[in-house]
């Protein structure tokens, strides 16, 4: 008996169904949504019946052109998404370069992964409130401290100053989230050929030459995919500049994503404008996410193929000439 | 090996990925379970199925409202009710849109009775969502009733829409100043309120006298500039809003000034309202000693004798240098409830027994002398009948009768100045405040700060 290949293409179909209807039903139908929304007159607890603005850019007209405080909270979090990228990456490539060096071998691997990504299993919501706490004004364990060592001796109100209310949401940022990259870029180390490692190692290359020359180039798939998701995951910072200070002082923690809230949950219900906002961010995450890819692209690989191109053209014109001749 | 390896790393991503929406998405999250009735702290549902019991869901920002039905159930064992309370506090602004969502999502798990607060009550009996509340009349519960129990003038101000009234409070929120006897007895050379009233008032200049006063001898007038915050607010003649459009009364605008000098001059401790540093001045164990505090009877019973520590009973009351009123809960009805008249007649006696019942029985009288339980505290409440014939005699102010300056002072709330949008724009408008305060910018600046985030974040233009 003859037996016939089987296909396998429909299990893909069963398998991805799930995530296809979940997709659709709560993440693509809601952007639609959204995207309406913002061409509308939605506003207000009580909404009017739903009508396309006369001029359906007016939402986004007003929020780009009139509105400060959409662009500072622009401003704000591009600022906390930079201060607490660069650190998060430049910590996260030494310490998965340490612990997956074989020169080095560091005992006790699994512990310390385990203990350097605790802090993002603690909720977000703890935290920004452990944080709040620690810096009170007037009384409060850092400024205890403080008075203590004898670094002032005054109460230090903190949470008032921009600078330090911006550089604390960034730092709750970097700690949350450098053991996650950390363990990403530790993977994707490991899915390099370990050959390589090896012929650097016979040619004498040191433990920087091996990771500025061989571990970093080879992780650039890795490092692209990290950026983009974080780039993504800092444009939606919400939870902790909300809960730790509301977004204040005087707007200082007021991300995009907070400003959004406060749009369209709480004082006048400006649903439209908040749909709007989303959209700009949106369309604002594409254009960097294709910039991302753009800079990051295998220079060597698109080298390659244009000389390819250009041989195959060279000889393609040679034939033509030599027949001609 | 590579494809396990490759498996790993896969797998590791669609984590990672996840982990990331976690993170980021948790703002829709969070509203997410707002509206889903999130904080339901009862027993999620009931069904109405239990022994042909009339569900009645009770939405509130405290327990103090399930807490009086748990009374009133024991007082009427007959009663054929069940009351499922949910419970969704004012901070972080989350009551509000979870309130918003279940009413306007409707259906059978919707509010029947909702609280609302004097922060946003407006909203719910004037403003954009008072077309959800249940007219009192329709309920059964006449304005002769109110008249007959005396109701503080401005509760009913608020609860009134074009003549109707949708909401009662049951508090009655008149403020005095709390203060210390034994600083009052250092600095003055007395704590009798008759002479610290005339001491720190009328007014804020002798307010300022009274402060430079108690600095000499090391000790802080208020604890923050938000004690002195809630007295300004609910003295001021206009609200935020006049015609539309943002409106900044000149007594609002003054708290500028008095901000800034109660700093400049080191009369308070620079706290925050609500904060670890204003709850442990209560106990005198800030950094300089405080020696009043602004507020209505509830704080002194909710808050700071809880807080009060050592201090307690070492506090007395009197007129605040301006008259205020602060807080209070308003009780609204869905007006779906009308629909049902089983569940309409058992909403309206509750309502009736929480807002109008005068009797020994009523909720206001248990209230107000502190009958609620064993461990009861007395508050001023609405119906001056009741006010009448209750006790305010209290053992944190050293045996002082509170009624004799609370109840005069309740005549100086007016229900006149509050907008649908109070919380909001008052958590931009101290934001900026503190801003001038701490030096960061001047006072034109910080005005105008104001009115553009106003205008940014509510849509609402300034005059």
């Amino acid at each position: 008996m003859r037996r016939k290949g089987v296909s396998y293409a429909k299990y893909g179909y069963l398998f991805s169904l799930p995530f296809i209807l979940a997709f659709l039903v709560f993440s693509l139908y809601p952007t639609l949504y959204t995207l309406l929304i913002g061409f509308t007159n939605m506003k207000g607890v009580v909404p009017p019946p739903l009508q396309i603005l006369d001029d359906p850019l007016q939402n986004f007209k007003d929020l780009l052109f009139n509105n400060p405080t959409f662009r500072t909270s622009m401003m704000n979090t591009a600022v906390i998404w930079i201060a607490n990228f660069i650190p998060q990456l430049t910590l996260a490539l030494v310490l998965a370069a340490w612990f997956s060096s074989q020169r080095l071998k560091i005992r006790g691997q699994s512990v310390f992964k385990t203990l350097l990504y605790m802090p993002n299993i603690i909720t977000a919501g703890t935290i920004a409130v452990l944080f709040n706490a620690l810096f009170a004004y007037p009384m409060g364990p850092v400024n205890s401290f403080f008075q203590l060592v004898g670094w002032s001796d005054q109460p230090i109100n903190f949470l008032q100053d921009k600078t330090i209310a911006r550089g604390i949401v960034a730092f709750i940022q970097f700690w949350m989230w450098y053991g996650n990259t950390m363990i990403i870029l530790i993977a994707g180390i490991a899915g390099i050929n370990p050959q390589i490692f090896e012929q650097a190692q016979i040619d004498g290359a040191n433990g920087v030459q091996t990771f500025f020359r061989i571990t970093l180039p080879n992780l650039r798939t890795i490092i692209l995919y990290v950026l983009v998701t974080s780039m993504i995951g800092g444009l939606q910072m919400f939870d902790i500049p909300q809960l730790f200070l509301n977004g204040g002082p005087d707007g200082a923690t007021r991300t995009a994503a907070v400003f959004i809230y406060t749009q369209a949950f709480t004082g006048s219900y400006l649903y439209n404008r908040a749909a709007a906002a989303s959209m700009i961010l949106f369309v604002i995450a594409a254009v960097l996410s294709a910039c991302l890819f753009y800079i990051l692209r295998d220079r060597d690989a698109a080298k390659i193929r244009k000389a390819e191109r250009r041989l195959r053209r060279e000889a393609k014109l040679a034939a033509r000439g030599g027949a001609v001749e | 090996m590579k494809r396990f390896l490759s498996v790993a790393v896969a797998i590791l991503m669609v984590l990672s990925i996840l982990a990331a929406c976690g993170g980021g998405d948790s703002g829709s999250g969070t509203t997410n379970t707002g509206g889903a009735g999130g904080g339901n702290t009862g027993g999620g549902g009931g069904g109405g199925s239990s022994g042909g019991k009339i569900t009645i869901n009770l939405w509130s920002f405290t327990n103090e409202v399930p807490d009086m039905t748990k009374k009133y159930l024991e007082l009427f064992p007959d009663k054929n009710v069940e009351f499922v309370p949910t419970i969704i506090a004012t901070t972080e602004g989350a009551y509000q849109p979870a309130l918003d969502q279940a009413l306007a999502a409707g259906g059978k798990e919707a509010p029947d009775i909702y609280a609302a607060e004097a922060a946003f009550v407006l909203k719910y009996t004037q403003g954009d969502a008072s077309g959800y509340a249940a007219s009192y009349a329709d309920l059964g519960l006449t304005d002769d009733m109110v008249k007959e129990a005396g109701i503080a003038q401005y509760t009913v101000d608020i609860g009134t829409k074009d003549g109707e009234l949708k909401a009662l409070g049951y508090q009655a929120t008149g403020g005095a100043l709390i203060y210390r006897r034994s600083i009052a007895k250092d600095v003055f050379g007395t704590d009798d309120p008759a002479v610290i009233k005339n001491e720190v008032g009328p007014g804020w200049e002798k307010f300022f006298e009274a402060a430079a006063k108690l600095r000499e001898k090391g000790y802080a007038i208020v604890s923050g500039d938000g004690d002195v915050w809630h007295a300004i607010e609910n003295s001021s003649d206009q609200g935020w809003i006049v015609d539309g459009k943002l409106y900044i009364d000149p007594k609002r605008e003054e708290f500028l000034d008095i901000s800034k000098r109660l700093k400049d001059n080191d009369y308070h401790n620079d706290t925050q309202d609500w904060q670890e540093a204003w709850f442990a001045d209560m106990a005198g164990t800030g950094p300089k000693p405080v020696f009043a505090f602004f507020g209505p009877a509830w704080l002194i019973n909710y808050v700071m004798g809880d807080n009060a520590g050592d201090t307690y009973g070492d506090w007395a009351i009197t007129e605040s240098p301006t008259g205020f009123f602060w807080g209070g809960t308003w009780l609204l009805v869905n007006k779906n409830v009308l629909n049902d008249e089983a569940k309409k007649k058992e909403v309206a006696d509750f309502i009736k027994w929480v807002t109008l019942d005068t009797s020994d029985n009523g909720l206001q009288y248990l209230w107000a002398n502190g009958l609620m339980s064993d461990a009861g505290t007395k508050d001023s409440v609405a119906s001056s009948v009741v006010m009448e014939r209750s006790d305010g005699t209290l053992e944190f102010l050293g045996g002082q009768n509170m009624f004799d300056v609370f109840v005069p002072a309740n005549a100086h709330a007016s229900g006149k100045n509050l907008t649908p949008y109070d919380e909001t724009i008052n958590r931009l408008w101290r934001d900026q405040v503190r801003e001038y305060t701490a030096g960061n910018k001047s006072r034109d600046q910080a005005l105008a700060d104001f009115k553009q985030t106003v205008k940014d974040q509510l849509d609402i233009d300034s005059h």
